[in-house]
């Protein structure tokens, strides 16, 4: 209890969930207040997560812990959760989404996604996924009056089910054999001969890898991108892949450290398996969200395999890669929620065609996002692709850094492709204007930090490797 | 004051190339013609301390390379060569912007033109400044690259786009020939700066190579590669098919470009080379037989064009070979008084010839034309001034220089100098006569134009006219007024070691009969053109009648073009479609990209419909890679 | 260790076996001595000699589910409150505290959907 200061942000955002929940209930059309509320407390705690961030602190029996990592990734978590919040408030206002559960579930995932980041043992983790998850599912399914959306969120719920379902058996073995649940405790139990541990470890690392959305534990991601809200999908797409990252380096780089060799080479066929699906599989969309579906299946992919290295530059260069990730797609998705003419919210890439002429600007920060997406130099995409490689090559894993590059080549395509629609296809009706001040906020931020990144990468250099030295 | 004369130009380009958008045409005209002005009234100063007070210069702007033994300077070196060249240039140039502006007055793009011809006025500059090999080479190409721009401007037209490459191509094997002289010559001398290599030439007189099979000495290796090269700029038979093409080009450019400055780069190559032709008498010869044999060449088929300005380009070709085979005879300075006398009066000729077509709003056809000459009379008249200065009319400047060459030719001792003489005076007269030829047609007898009534005819805006007037101030006066220094009795204080001679130049004086014989005939030809191209058109078409086979072979321009197209171009085309179409298309992009997209398509469409739908597909999904997973981590 | 440990469970292993192996074999008896030779009659639904009237799959009030769910939450609670009321004395304020804590958190959610609506039938 003496050490309770450190989760006071837990502390705080569940007590907020409690008070939102009751303000919401008992103010009519409380959607506006909530999610001012919940804005105000992002502001909020940003802050007090930032006081913690230079300690490292082991909490309850060293099953909770506080330390440089994990606020680094909360605050990503905080700060993209509030982006997805703050630019899709008029997306949710035109589709009638506005229900102040919205703000309150987002909130809700993010206790989870601490809970999932800062664990260091099974049960907590497990906890913090189950408790993201459920909201996500609602989440999905939040247009109840869409078939897509429903169908969306049963899919993402059964096999949510499923991999909770192979996750837990994959605890109940490892804490079978090992006899705790706690990582450290783990980590000095476990030895690579003995069969079962090892099944634990996949089917661990199965349930994980499905929340991250990796091949093959994929098979939702496209289906629940296109049938949920929009604004859902940004949100899916950026802070629970953070809170999936944090989870796996810990339980890989704390739990099963001392077997490195046994799951290398499983993340790598997951994370090779992901950079190829990734990129073929997007060339034949025509939906844009569905698109963006099969990018965050590559971009996992590449985030993997800076993992596989199991050398502290690997650890550096995903996290750096999770971070630039989470900024294009905050990006991108400012730039699908512009796609709308006549209040109807439009999600075919062909839309975007002769964008270039009627909106010269979208179609740049469009483009700079692509690019960087693509991983073309000077933007920052590339430099969260070069430190990658750079990670990978160092490991010796040549043929991964081969796969990587060629399908990142590949994925250029469908990326430059919309590039080819936006610029040289005949152009359509104009765009309704775009009134939402939080789209553009983001889109500027966004480009600006993806043009510029270049000019002194080092600063968020320094604060990754700050984070990821604390799991070595 | 030397940088600013150089790099004016190349800040005017920058300025107007880039943001000549923003300037609007008439801040970027007044831009580049004030920056080549300015650049013209320094090099006309620079001429004056150089060249009558015998001052150089060299002037190292920064190390360009250094590497192994090759140190190499961006330098301006000015000696007397290079401050004639520098006079030429930029005043034909600045008065070619100025011309620009009222020629170009209906063009759209005004801007990207002015900041072309800025752009190739510098480059020509460090053409003529350089004090190293590779500097020239740079300007050599600079210019090429220039001129390939102008000529292909109106890049509307296929055929200016086709005549642009055709330049650039037949240019690129005269390239080929001077860089394999340049490396010739740092491979045995060590250096490419002209000091060092001009004093290393004597050295190596004896040193014997073998080549493609064939061993001569290295000093006639080098000259002939150079002169490869010059021939190629110079549009030397052979590698002259692109100046006739070239005049797709605006006529600014032609006057500039084409008659002035680029094409005589080569002589200017070979005059400041002449410390090494000098010890190759065999080159020389050469250089005689191919400047005499293009002289004669291009003449005759001057004779037949219709085109206004394709008669002034075999014109220029067949001045052009004067000028070689003055230098092949050891002539050099009366080379470049020649190069420097027929920049004025071939720019006039171009300039006006311009005007004339501006005149009939873009009438090249000299058939078209005719009994203009009252109402475009300043025209007119400065047309007739570069005519008689041209064809070497007595005491115009053309008279001084050209009838010099035949001097030359006369009393030279060179294995050739007997053929040099017979085609320096036939070519004289078949100057006189095609020069006589374009007036007449032009200015004189009926008015054959349709599409434009002869009310509509007009003299050009005074924007065009002073640059002409200046130029024939220039053709007036420049050989009498010059001609004591380049050729006269001081003349080897006058070129203060510019030019290197071995032997002590001497040029005995001929008889009288021979002095007249070339004014004489000159004079001939006017009345004669005028009777046949005037007066009696019927005798004219009935020769023609007669000698048909030779006058097809001249229209055709002794079917050099259908030569080369056979020789060379539709084998290359032949090669080229082989390795395009099955070298490249089927196998290369078969196996490599096509096939690999394909691949990757048919791939991603799998992929696409492998996404079901289907929740329990989904599920049985995440269970395969669960065993696969699992099998894995039992065998492994 | 770990083998003798495995051995207590090698019985229900073996029953585990002879039952899923009678089990199985029934229904391979069963294929194997019954007379089958079915006509559309036979196939049909049996429904007290009707045909039938509609399909046997019925839409249901999706409140049945929500009141069962809802049931399944405070039923759970229950079954929570009962060791812990058991052996409150042992637990200390802590303990007490922690269910206190728990039971506001489920009020909370009985309120809002309470307030929801979820509870009303109509």
């Amino acid at each position: 209890m003496e050490n309770i200061n450190f989760i006071y942000p837990e502390i705080f955002i569940a007590i907020s969930i409690l008070g939102l929940l009751m303000v919401g209930v008992f103010k009519t059309n409380s959607f506006n207040l909530v999610t001012k509320l919940t804005s105000f407390m992002f502001l909020i705690t940003i802050p007090i997560v930032f006081l913690n961030s230079t300690v490292s602190m082991k909490l309850f029996s060293n099953n909770y812990i506080v330390d440089e990592l994990s606020s680094f990734l909360k605050i990503l978590i905080l700060g993209s959760s509030a982006f997805a919040l703050f630019f899709t408030d008029q997306y949710i206002k035109k589709n009638k989404l506005d229900k102040f559960e919205y703000p309150v579930l987002i909130t809700t995932a993010i206790l989870g996604m601490f809970v999932m980041v800062s664990s260091n043992n099974l049960i907590g983790l497990y906890l913090g996924i189950e408790l993201q998850s459920l909201s996500l599912y609602v989440l999905a399914s939040l247009n109840r009056d869409s078939t897509k959306s429903t169908e969306a969120g049963v899919k993402y719920f059964v096999l949510g089910a499923l991999s909770s379902g192979l996750l837990l058996y994959g605890c109940s073995l490892v804490y079978g054999f090992t006899g705790s649940t706690n990582y450290y405790v783990i980590a000095e139990n476990f030895s690579a001969d003995n069969i079962a541990l090892l099944f634990g470890l996949v089917f661990i690392l199965i349930g994980l890898a499905f929340k991250i959305s990796a091949v093959p534990f994929h098979m939702w991601t496209p289906d629940v991108y296109e049938g949920a809200p929009t604004s859902v999908t940004a949100f899916f797409a950026l802070a629970p892949k953070v809170a999936g990252f944090g989870a796996i380096i810990r339980i890989l780089y704390i739990a099963f450290g001392n077997v490195f060799d046994e799951w290398q080479s499983i993340l790598i066929f997951i994370s090779v398996a992901s950079m190829i699906l990734g990129a073929v599989a997007a060339i034949g969309q025509t939906n844009i969200k569905r698109l963006m579906a099969y990018s965050s299946i590559s971009h996992m992919g590449y985030g993997l395999a800076g993992l596989a290295t199991g050398i502290n530059e690997g650890v550096t260069a995903s996290v750096i890669y999770i971070f630039l990730y989470v900024v294009m797609n905050i990006g991108s998705f400012a730039c699908i929620l512009i796609m709308k003419r006549k209040d109807i919210y439009l999600e075919n890439i062909r839309d975007l065609s002769g964008l270039s002429k009627n909106h010269p600007l979208v179609a740049f920060c469009l483009t700079v996002m692509l690019f960087s997406l693509a991983g073309i130099p000077p933007l920052a995409g590339f430099f969260a692709k070069f430190y990658i490689f750079m990670a990978v090559v160092k490991a010796d894993l040549i043929i991964l850094a081969v796969i990587g590059l060629v399908t990142s080549v590949i994925s250029a395509f469908y990326y430059l492709r919309i590039i080819k629609i936006m610029y040289f296809d005949p152009e359509q009706e104009k765009f309704d204007p775009i009134s939402s001040k939080g789209v553009k906020i983001s889109l500027a931020l966004s480009t600006l930090l993806i043009l510029f990144y270049f000019l002194n990468p080092s600063i968020l250099n320094f604060f990754v490797n700050l984070a990821s030295k604390s799991v070595q | 004051m030397a940088y600013l004369l150089v790099f004016l130009p190349l800040v005017a380009s920058f300025i107007v190339g880039i943001f000549g958008r923003f300037l609007g045409d008439k801040i970027s005209q007044l831009i580049t013609c004030s920056f080549v002005l300015i650049s013209s009234a320094l090099s006309i100063y620079i001429f004056s301390d150089v060249a009558i007070n015998s001052n150089t210069y060299n002037l190292k702007i920064f190390n360009w390379i250094t590497s192994g033994g090759l140190v190499l300077n961006w330098s301006i070196n000015i000696d007397t060569l290079t401050s004639v060249m520098l006079v030429v240039v930029t005043s034909v140039s600045a008065l070619v912007h100025v011309y620009s502006v009222g020629y170009m007055s209906h063009d759209p793009d005004k801007p990207r033109f002015m900041s072309y011809l800025s752009l190739f006025t510098f480059m020509m500059l460090m053409l003529v400044t350089s004090d190293n090999f590779l500097q020239l080479f740079f300007g050599w190409e600079g210019v090429g690259l220039a001129s390939y721009l102008l000529i292909g401007f109106w890049y509307k037209k296929p055929s200016a786009n086709s005549a642009a490459i055709k330049a650039f191509v037949v240019n690129r094997v005269g390239d080929f020939g001077l860089a394999i002289g340049i490396f010739l010559i740092f491979k045995y001398t060590g250096s490419i700066n002209f000091v060092d290599v001009f004093k290393a030439i004597p050295t190596l007189l004896d040193k014997n190579i073998s080549m493609l099979g064939i061993e001569a000495s290295l000093i006639s290796f080098i000259c002939i590669f150079l002169f490869i090269g010059a021939m190629g700029k110079s549009a030397q038979i052979f590698l002259h098919t692109w100046l006739p093409d070239a005049m797709e080009g605006p006529t600014p450019v032609s006057a500039l470009i084409h008659a002035a400055t680029m094409v005589t780069a080569g002589v200017f190559l070979v005059v400041r080379c002449s410390p090494i032709f000098e010890y190759s008498p065999f080159v020389l010869n050469i250089i005689v037989l191919v400047g005499a044999t293009t002289a004669f060449f291009a003449g005759t088929i001057g004779l037949v064009q219709n085109d206004i300005k394709r008669v002034i380009a075999y014109s220029t070709c067949s001045q052009l070979g004067y000028m070689f085979f003055a230098a092949g005879l050891g002539a050099y300075h009366i080379a470049i008084f020649h190069l420097f006398t027929h920049a004025f009066f071939k720019a006039l000729l171009f300039l006006g010839a311009g005007s004339v077509i501006h005149a009939f709003n873009d009438e090249q056809n000299m058939r078209h034309m005719g009994g203009v000459w009252k109402k475009i009379p300043y025209t007119y008249s400065l047309m007739i001034i570069g005519t008689l200065a041209l064809t070497g009319f007595p005491f115009l400047s053309g008279f001084f220089s050209k009838d010099a060459i035949i001097e030359t030719a006369y009393s030279s001792t060179s294995f050739f100098a007997g053929y040099a003489v017979t085609i320096g005076v036939l070519t004289a007269f078949m100057t006189s006569l095609y020069s006589w030829r374009l007036i007449f047609m032009t200015f004189h007898g009926t008015f054959n134009n349709k599409n434009i009534s002869l009310s509509k005819v007009h003299e050009s805006p005074a924007v065009m006219l002073v640059p002409l007037l200046f130029l024939a101030l220039g053709a007036i006066f420049a050989g009498y007024a010059f001609k004591d220094y380049f050729i006269g009795s001081q003349f080897i204080q006058f070129w203060n070691n510019s030019i290197f001679f071995l032997k002590e130049f001497v040029l005995h004086h001929p008889p009288l009969w021979f002095l007249l014989l070339t004014p004489i005939l000159v004079l001939l030809a006017i009345p004669l053109s005028y009777y046949f191209f005037v007066k009696d058109k019927k005798s004219l078409d009935s020769f023609i009648e007669i000698n048909k086979p030779l006058y097809n072979f001249l229209v055709n321009k002794w079917y050099f073009d259908e030569l080369y197209d056979f020789l060379f171009v539709k084998p290359a085309k032949k090669i080229g479609s082989f390795f395009w179409k099955i070298g490249d298309g089927t196998i290369i992009d078969g196996f490599g990209p096509d096939g690999l997209t394909k691949l990757i398509k048919s791939v991603s469409n799998k992929a696409v419909q492998f996404q079901s739908g289907f929740l329990y597909h989904y599920a049985f999904v995440i269970l395969i890679g669960l065993s696969i997973l699992l099998t894995y981590m039992m065998i492994f | 260790m770990e083998t003798e440990f495995l051995r207590d469970y090698a019985t229900i292993l073996i029953f585990l076996f002879i039952s899923i192996g009678l089990g199985f074999g029934f229904i391979f008896v069963n294929f194997l001595f019954s007379p089958s030779n079915p006509d559309t009659e036979k196939l049909s639904a049996y429904e007290c000699g009707f045909e039938a009237f509609s399909d046997s799959r019925m839409k249901f009030d999706v409140r049945f589910y929500l009141v069962a769910i809802l049931f399944i939450i405070f039923d759970l609670e229950v079954a929570f409150l009962f060791p812990w009321a058991v052996t409150l004395g042992q637990l200390g304020p802590l303990g007490f505290w922690s269910m206190m804590i728990f039971l506001t958190v489920l009020t909370i959610g009985f309120i809002y959907e309470w307030k929801k609506g979820a509870l009303d039938w109509e």
